[in-house]
């Protein structure tokens, strides 16, 4: 079955074509179509784990194409992370699918959006099973592309427009690094194998300096795709796109295919401490600073934007501590809860026609589903003990204690807080309190976009049971199980690690439900105290400001001389280019008069000037 | 020679050429003494029926021995069975195109091109299996004159017969030139088999016959860089082309043009690498490529940037395959290990995507009776397949991703860079004009998918062009994404090595 894995991506593709060509006939079918092709996928996913765990990992490769002594290969491969990420991304999936017939079901578009949905999930799963660095390459450009559809779904929408624009343009910033390290690892390696470039790094065949180099530059293309801290502002702007594709690209697929290349690629990472330090510290960095702006923002899109920007922090954060278990397993469990809560939050935009906190409440009582399992997520997230989050923060908070770094520890600690506060925050001023909506008739939303609520919700309870100290570690013996490349020690972590993280989440919980429930702190309280601080977190910290400013200044202040070098220098060349170029094609043409002795004299001359040439360079004359 | 060593020649080498032989022959004669109500278009068929008996022959002789026969002028090897392929399935879908193509009238005797096409087939099998200057120009000839007939066969249309006027008077030219080449290697050498020519060369001393043998290098390569269309003798091409008819110009823009790859590896590659060179432990071959190197760059420049200024479809095309033509010069040039794999494949992906161009071309302009590229306009809204498969061979002459062509180039390029000399002038100037390529392919697709259409009259697809168009789409399409297929099979089955004595 492993060497069949390549069919998994093969239906969603069908799906895209399919829908492309005979879209338009079969108009509201197509959801149907949509679903049945990513239904199989997923069941095939499945088959692919299960056969992975009894007989362990396969695969199969062919030559693509063989240049003089390069080779190309394209293939398949099956590991424990790859069937892992196959089960996830072909769950999630098919989840969003099945939301999507309800969530977009007005919308005159419906066909284009699940041929969209088919190409980014066909991008998607191909880059999970991708066996070599160039294929994954094609596929995560793919995706890009993917995602930039689906965000600019609503082109007629300004911000769409420009949100999708600015997605692409600064995932492409990563992706320049990540080609760079690449190129620079083919040189060293002489393959992007991923065997090959493990067996050479092993093996020390690459210069310390330059592997860390490589390593990091590759790493700056996670960054892009993962909204880590600098190349994070995309991510929260891509909330212009549909509902659904937040929660299946921007929340569990797309932005962790940063964290998966960088486990995919764990052994170049490990072998250069200071390329594990770099990781570790951008994950850490970007956990507290995305999760100190989501205490403040309004928009309920933006805030889980930014709680998501946080948490792949988080799990960078473990990969950079060695934590390859637990930056994986948060992988995980984070897809499930975080596609939950944006599928439960569409729910709720979906019933009152809004994004913005203040103006719901009280829905609680109205939407019996989406209330309670937008709950379920919401402790998950927060890490509130027994539910699937908890066991994966307290693997990476274990993963930092045991690297010994104990500053990124306690940012774990404060950003566990920090998110447990903002994420009830967002809870209570939803669905408790007073109606504040607009929309006086709020009613649940279908049954196919509570299905797929409910499923998550149960993974996001439940599936963290797979790794847990109290009924054993299954998850990470599988995944370091049978691979020579990936040391794997289980930290029986100190009790109170556990105990420390329960009481953080039940901290920030606390605060929130002192302020937003019970009503008997200010909401102003802290804000009014440290009002430059508001205004700060309130502005995202002004990041997107400075890029402008930083850039329009820079811009203009280079302008000057840029325009004097565009005038003067690049338009000259340009023009000469152009120039000459026409200049060739009009003396040809010109040549070419018809004359069928001007042809005959130009061959004859030709000829002749050869001629002379030969004669007098061979000394002749 | 007597009857005895007549009999005892293995004439089933030969069976492709006799099988083709014989259709010409049959067709000629039915043309003859047949009513004269009879459809002519039925001789298409029963041609494609013949090339495809001659291409099972083929196929079945692929891993022969090399092995000459008829007093070592003929000869089998995967040199000529290779590109004997190629040939042979150019000529199929030429005639696939033919039967398709009406003209308004302007095809009097449609017979006639049936049988010319499969005679000039014929001239470009007997060049591929040569071993001896002589057959070689006979066989050159037997083309040559063919396709001359071949360009003029719209007999009403003066642009026709002027295509076929100017056709014939280079032609002569470049025959001239040809033979004057080969008669010095003649004169030299003492014998007219490439196998003596070959084990004679090596003993000419330097001083004696180096410069003649310079000179007549040049003049046999000029002269047979007429038959394909580089620089100096490209300019009758655009002429031609644009006045023949679509299936003649898709003849002489691919079979012709790969029977004169096939004759120029054939002469220059069976004599030059055995003589002395200018400098010492060089070959000749050597010392003159910096020359065929200077020719191909001009010719690449030249067939780019002209194209850019074209409207006529077909004169665009005519000098995209200029352009093409100097892409292949560059392997030729390189002289690496991987010359014959990319020449060949190159040739065959060239072969597809400019077919199935002209397949769509023939199509448009018999709808609108313009060759005007505006008849493009809109075709995405009307004919949305016959749009996309155009777009499959546009992007892949431009060299994407994804076809045919883009491996085809990426294996010429990686060969030049790696060649020994490296040859990175060449391959930059192959990048800067693929590049400046973009602008006229793109500039087709942009009539088809971003103007509107003027006219709704719906586009008729005759059967036979259909099939061919679809064939060399599904091809394109292959052998850019599955080219190890095509090459494995190459790598496996051709030992290229056999080519020398």
């Amino acid at each position: 079955m492993l060497e069949n894995a390549w069919l998994i991506p093969l239906f969603p593709l069908l799906s895209f074509l399919l829908l492309l060509f005979f879209g338009k006939q079969w108009k509201e079918m197509s959801s149907h179509v949509g679903i049945g092709f990513t239904g199989v996928s997923f069941l095939l996913s499945v088959i692919v784990l299960f056969t992975q765990m009894a007989n362990g990992s396969g695969g199969a490769e062919m030559v693509w194409l063989t240049i003089g002594q390069l080779e190309f290969r394209f293939g398949v491969v099956v590991t424990p992370l790859n069937a892992l990420m196959l089960v996830i991304v072909s769950l999630v999936s098919f989840l969003v699918h099945i939301y999507s017939k309800g969530y977009m079901h007005s919308d005159e578009r419906l066909t284009t959006f699940y041929s969209y949905l088919g190409l980014f999930t066909f991008a998607m799963l191909a880059l999970v099973i991708s066996p070599n660095l160039l294929q994954l390459y094609i596929f995560w450009e793919l995706v890009g592309v993917g995602s930039f559809l689906l965000i600019g779904f609503y082109f007629y929408k300004e911000e769409a427009k420009a949100a999708a624009k600015k997605a692409f343009i600064m995932t492409r910033i990563g992706d320049v690094g990540l080609l760079i390290g690449m190129i620079l690892l083919f040189w060293q390696v002489g393959s992007l194998e991923f065997n090959d470039i493990f067996t050479a790094v092993g093996g020390g065949e690459v210069p310390e300096g330059l592997l860390t180099l490589i390593a990091i530059l590759i790493f700056v293309g996670a960054v892009g795709k993962s909204g880590q801290f600098p190349l994070h502002t995309w991510l929260p702007d891509a909330m212009e796109g549909p509902t659904p594709v937040s929660a299946l690209i921007h929340a569990a697929t797309m932005v962790a295919a940063g964290v998966y290349l960088v486990a995919a690629l764990f052994p170049v990472f490990e072998a250069s401490p200071a390329a594990m330090t770099v990781v570790a510290v951008v994950g850490g960095f970007t956990a507290i600073f995305a999760a100190t702006i989501g205490l403040v923002q309004t928009d309920i899109k933006r805030v889980l934007a930014y709680s998501t920007v946080s948490q792949l922090g988080y799990m960078m954060m473990a990969l950079g501590a060695a934590g390859y278990v637990a930056g994986v397993f948060h992988l995980m469990t984070h897809a499930f809860f975080k596609a939950l809560l944006f599928l439960a939050a569409g729910s709720v935009i979906h019933a009152v026609h809004n994004q913005n906190i203040e103006k719901m409440g009280g829905l609680w009582t109205k939407m019996r589903i989406t209330g309670p399992v937008f709950l379920i997520g919401t402790l998950a997230i927060s890490g509130v003990p027994l539910f699937s989050g908890f066991f994966s923060k307290d693997e990476i908070l274990l993963a930092t204690w045991y690297d010994g770094r104990y500053g990124l520890f306690i940012i774990g600690l404060v950003a566990a807080f920090f998110t447990a506060f903002y994420m009830f925050r967002l809870f209570f001023m939803v669905f408790t309190g007073e109606h504040r909506s607009e929309v006086t008739e709020v009613r649940e939303s279908p049954r196919s976009m509570t299905i797929p609520m409910v499923v998550l919700a149960f993974l996001a309870a439940f599936s963290g049971y797979i790794n847990t100290p109290w009924f054993g570690t299954f998850l990470g013996d599988w995944l370091a199980g049978d691979s020579e490349f990936l040391p794997f020690e289980h930290h029986e972590g100190p009790v109170w690690v556990m105990m420390a993280a329960s009481l953080i989440a039940f901290a920030g919980i606390g605060l929130a439900y002192l302020i937003y429930y019970k009503k008997s702190l200010q909401r102003d309280f802290l804000s009014s105290h440290m009002p430059a601080t508001y205004t700060l977190v309130f502005n995202k910290y002004f990041i997107d400001e400075f890029y402008q400013y930083t850039v329009e200044y820079a811009a203009r202040a280079v302008g000057y001389l840029g325009s004097f070098i565009e005038k003067y220098i690049v338009e000259v060349i340009v023009a000469a280019v152009s120039g000459v170029t026409r200049a060739a094609g009009s003396l040809g043409s010109k040549l070419q008069s018809g004359q069928v002795q001007t042809y005959g004299a130009i061959a004859f001359i030709g000829l002749a000037i050869l001629v002379f040439l030969v004669v007098w360079t061979g000394g002749y004359l | 020679m007597d009857m005895e060593t007549l009999l005892s020649y293995e004439w089933s080498m030969m069976a492709p050429e006799f099988t083709i032989l014989i259709i010409a022959t049959v067709l000629s004669l039915v043309d003859l003494f047949a009513d004269k109500k009879i459809d002519r278009k039925l001789f298409g068929w029963f041609g494609a029926a013949g090339i495809g008996i001659a291409l099972f022959f083929l196929f079945s002789q692929i891993g022969h021995e090399p092995a000459m026969i008829l007093a070592n002028t003929y000869r089998l090897d995967a040199f000529s069975l290779s590109f004997k392929i190629l040939l042979l399935i150019g000529a199929l879908l030429v005639l696939l195109m033919g039967v398709s193509y009406e003209a308004k009238g302007e095809l009097l005797y449609r017979g006639e091109f049936y049988y010319l096409l499969m005679s000039a087939l014929l001239g470009a099998m007997m060049m591929a299996s040569s071993a001896d200057l002589i057959t070689l120009f006979v066989g050159l000839e037997l083309l040559s004159i063919s396709s001359y007939i071949l360009a003029g066969t719209r007999k009403k249309s003066t642009q026709s017969n002027e295509a076929a006027m100017k056709y014939v008077i280079n032609g002569g030219i470049s025959s001239a030139f040809t033979l004057f080449g080969l008669s010095y290697i003649y004169g030299l050498t003492g014998s007219t088999n490439l196998a003596d020519i070959s084990r004679e060369i090596s003993n000419i001393a330097p001083e004696n016959g180096l410069v003649l043998l310079s000179v007549a290098f040049i003049l046999t390569f000029v002269g047979l860089a007429f038959k394909i269309s580089t620089v100096p003798f490209q300019m009758w091409a655009p002429d031609v082309y644009q006045g023949a008819p679509i299936p003649v110009t898709v003849f002489l823009s691919v079979v012709s043009k790969t029977a004169g790859f096939v004759i120029i590896l054939r002469v220059l590659l069976s004599v030059f690498p055995f003589a002395q060179g200018l400098e010492a432990n060089t070959s000749l071959l050597q010392s003159m490529m910096i020359f065929i190197s200077v020719l191909a760059g001009i010719t690449m420049i030249a067939g780019n940037t002209v194209a850019l200024k074209q409207r006529n479809i077909k004169r665009l095309f005519a000098y995209s395959s200029i352009a093409h033509a100097g892409y292949l010069l560059v392997p030729f040039v390189a002289f690496s290990e991987m010359m014959f794999e990319s020449m060949w494949f190159y040739l065959a992906a060239y072969l597809l995507m400019n077919i199935g161009a002209f397949a769509v071309i023939q199509v448009m302009s018999e709808h609108s009776h313009s060759e005007d590229i505006s008849i493009f306009a809109g075709l995405f809204y009307r004919r949305p397949w016959m749009a996309v498969m155009m777009t499959i061979f546009l992007l892949s002459l431009a060299g994407i991703p994804g076809t045919a062509g883009f491996i085809g180039k990426l294996n010429i390029f990686i060969g030049a860079l790696f060649s020994d000399p490296s040859r990175y002038i060449l391959a930059a100037v192959m990048m800067g004009t693929t590049v400046i390529s973009y602008f006229y392919y793109f500039g087709v697709m942009a009539q088809m998918f971003m103007r509107p259409s003027g006219s709704a009259v719906p586009i008729r697809m005759p059967v036979g062009v259909t099939i061919a168009m679809v064939f060399c789409a599904a091809g394109t399409i292959t052998l850019g994404l599955f080219p190890g297929v095509v090459l494995d099979f190459f790598q496996t089955q051709f030992n290229f090595a056999e080519m020398f004595y």
